[in-house]
């Protein structure tokens, strides 16, 4: 049985309280805690401990996507403490401008694979580096980054071959031509597939599928995870 | 503070092995970086992630002579949006500013080419001579000028598409993983370049037919040469062991998509060198492939030969030049180089090639 959850920022922007109880009424037990915008992240970590997170097997924070240099040390005074705690830090490789600061994080970091905008951190080739900076860290694939980047699925079957021992997470949504995260479509459904069996089952799988206008919603969105899986016919 | 080794290639391996200096070429090589570097100070910030512009020809297997010509796309992998004719028209207006010679009037070259029809019509009747030549070209002799990341896309998308529809490959009870549907388009594609040579003879009356005929002797055969060296080495190639692995463990196609996109990426030249180092071909046999394109790539240079064979058209004509019998005393050696290379030097590959590449 495959581990399913969402982002809290794909199901209600800047509004984690929102999301976490929209995702208690389907069970889901998986969930990132979404901080996309630094400006998200005191108020995440300050509202944690008072979160009710029962329920959840498994929960990962999503640090900010975009911060300065001088920032760096700031939002890493955030994120460790949770790291102590045990939650997985989700981060984007071109946030991080000090690799010795991040080592601290240990295990608990998860580096992810970049989308076609950004210059580093695309490709598996690309990625070595960080993981060779942060021999610790283990790996958050993103699979709708991955096909975005090379729609034959061969860069995400190299990624999944370069890093398997390190996955810990995958994020799946359809990243579309303006690297928006879209509801799942049928063509990503079917290369998604092509390299589902090189993701182990107990690896979670969070959806970072924008449904929070209305595109879709959580049942459909799971119902395509598990046609991803061949868990129901597509 | 030591400076990091050179890294030699293949073509500086085998050359350094037999002594040879191949000046021709490596003046050819030379000439293709003057020229790539002027177009891409012209075209660096040309195009998007969805467009690539593409070049074909001599100046991709790294061969300019004096007298190349350009043959180019502007590949769109994306949105059609009006404005790529524009697009297609700057570049057009631009390369005639820098003086380079214009692609033929085929129509195959020279105009915007969306990828649909380039991954998805790989046989059938919509796969016409047009689509064939710009896919098996994309392949075999390309590079891209400016943003690349269409042109990635695309040539991988179309090589997994010939691994991934291939059954063969990932479900034979055999050993030997050759990527079959790939190897029968590029023989086609060959096949099909050598009648259309007799066609243009007739559709064009007989107009510069020598110098097609040399092109059709040396260069055409050596891009079909690499081609079929680039799928036997699917299964000959160390390299590629972890993809076969996952071919026959996993049915998946993935290594071997990225381990031949990379391979695809070398000029043919140094495809042939690489397979005459790590086969470790005669020296005989390399000399006759590579002294003899060495030549012919000295006969292109020379504007007067290269002149000589354009408006050779008659009997009359050949039987007085001088540039066509060196043609036939370059081409007709090369073609025995070849032959002793596929059919003779190696057990393996002339095994593979009895077996995949005849019938």
């Amino acid at each position: 049985m495959r581990r399913i959850g969402f982002s809290t920022g794909a199901i209600a922007r800047g509004d984690f309280h929102s999301a976490l109880a929209i995702m208690q009424q389907h069970n889901l037990d998986v969930v990132e805690l979404s901080a996309l915008r630094v400006g998200e992240l005191r108020p995440l970590v300050e509202a944690i401990p008072g979160l009710d997170l029962t329920g959840f097997h498994f929960v990962s924070i999503h640090a900010p996507s975009r911060f300065a240099p001088d920032e760096e040390a700031d939002v890493l005074g955030l994120l460790r403490p949770l790291a102590d705690r045990g939650f997985h830090i989700v981060v984007h490789p071109d946030t991080i401008f000090n690799a010795t600061r991040w080592r601290l994080l240990g295990d608990r970091l998860l580096i992810e694979n970049m989308d076609k905008r950004k210059p580093i951190g695309r490709t598996a080739m690309e990625l070595r580096e960080f993981f060779v900076a942060l021999p610790e860290a283990r790996f958050c694939f993103d699979i709708g980054h991955a096909r975005q980047v090379d729609p034959s699925m061969t860069e995400a079957a190299l990624l999944l071959n370069a890093f398997h021992d390190r996955l810990a997470e995958v994020h799946m949504s359809e990243v579309n031509t303006a690297s928006r995260h879209d509801p799942l479509s049928t063509n990503a459904v079917m290369a998604f597939r092509s390299i589902m069996a090189a993701i182990p089952e107990d690896v979670p799988i969070i959806l970072e599928t924008l449904i929070d206008q209305g595109q879709s919603d959580i049942q459909t969105e799971i119902h395509r995870v598990n046609e991803v899986f061949g868990a129901v016919a597509a | 503070m030591s400076s990091p080794p050179v890294k030699l290639s293949h073509l500086d391996r085998l050359a350094g092995r037999l002594g040879s200096s191949w000046q021709s070429i490596r003046k050819a090589q030379s000439e293709t970086q003057n020229r790539r570097l002027e177009l891409t100070s012209q075209f660096a910030q040309h195009g998007s992630p969805d467009t690539s512009l593409v070049v074909f020809g001599s100046i991709a297997r790294e061969e300019v002579t004096s007298g190349s010509d350009l043959d180019w796309i502007l590949l769109i992998d994306g949105q059609s949006v009006p404005e790529h004719k524009d697009q297609e028209r700057e570049i057009e207006r631009r390369l005639i500013e820098r003086k380079f010679i214009a692609p033929g009037s085929s129509g195959v070259f020279g105009r915007m080419v969306g990828s649909h029809d380039l991954v998805h019509n790989i046989g059938g009747e919509d796969d016409f001579n047009s689509n064939t030549t710009r896919r098996v070209l994309l392949l075999l002799e390309s590079h891209p000028v400016g943003n690349r990341d269409a042109y990635e896309r695309v040539r991988r998308q179309i090589v997994r598409r010939y691994l991934c529809d291939d059954r063969g490959l990932t479900h034979s009870g055999s050993d030997v993983r050759i990527p079959r549907f790939l190897l029968n388009d590029l023989t086609r594609y060959w096949r099909t370049v050598t009648v259309d040579f007799v066609y243009k003879q007739r559709a064009d009356n007989d107009n510069k037919w020598a110098l097609r005929n040399a092109k059709l002797r040396m260069s055409r055969k050596l891009i079909f040469a690499a081609g079929l060296t680039h799928v036997f080495f699917c299964h000959l190639d160390p390299a590629a062991e972890q993809a076969r692995a996952e071919l026959k463990t996993k049915q998946d196609v993935s290594l071997l998509t990225a381990y031949l996109s990379e391979q695809l990426a070398m000029p043919p030249l140094e495809t042939m060198a690489k397979a005459c180092n790590e086969l470790n071909i005669g020296n005989e046999v390399v000399g006759k492939i590579f002294d003899n394109y060495d030549r012919f790539l000295g006969i292109l240079d020379d504007t007067s030969k290269r002149d000589e064979l354009a408006k050779a058209t008659t009997h009359a004509h050949l039987r007085d030049s001088a540039a066509w019998r060196e043609i036939r005393e370059v081409s007709t050696p090369f073609q025995e180089g070849l032959v002793a290379l596929f059919l003779g030097s190696s057990d393996e590959l002339k095994d593979l090639t009895m077996k995949y590449g005849v019938f």
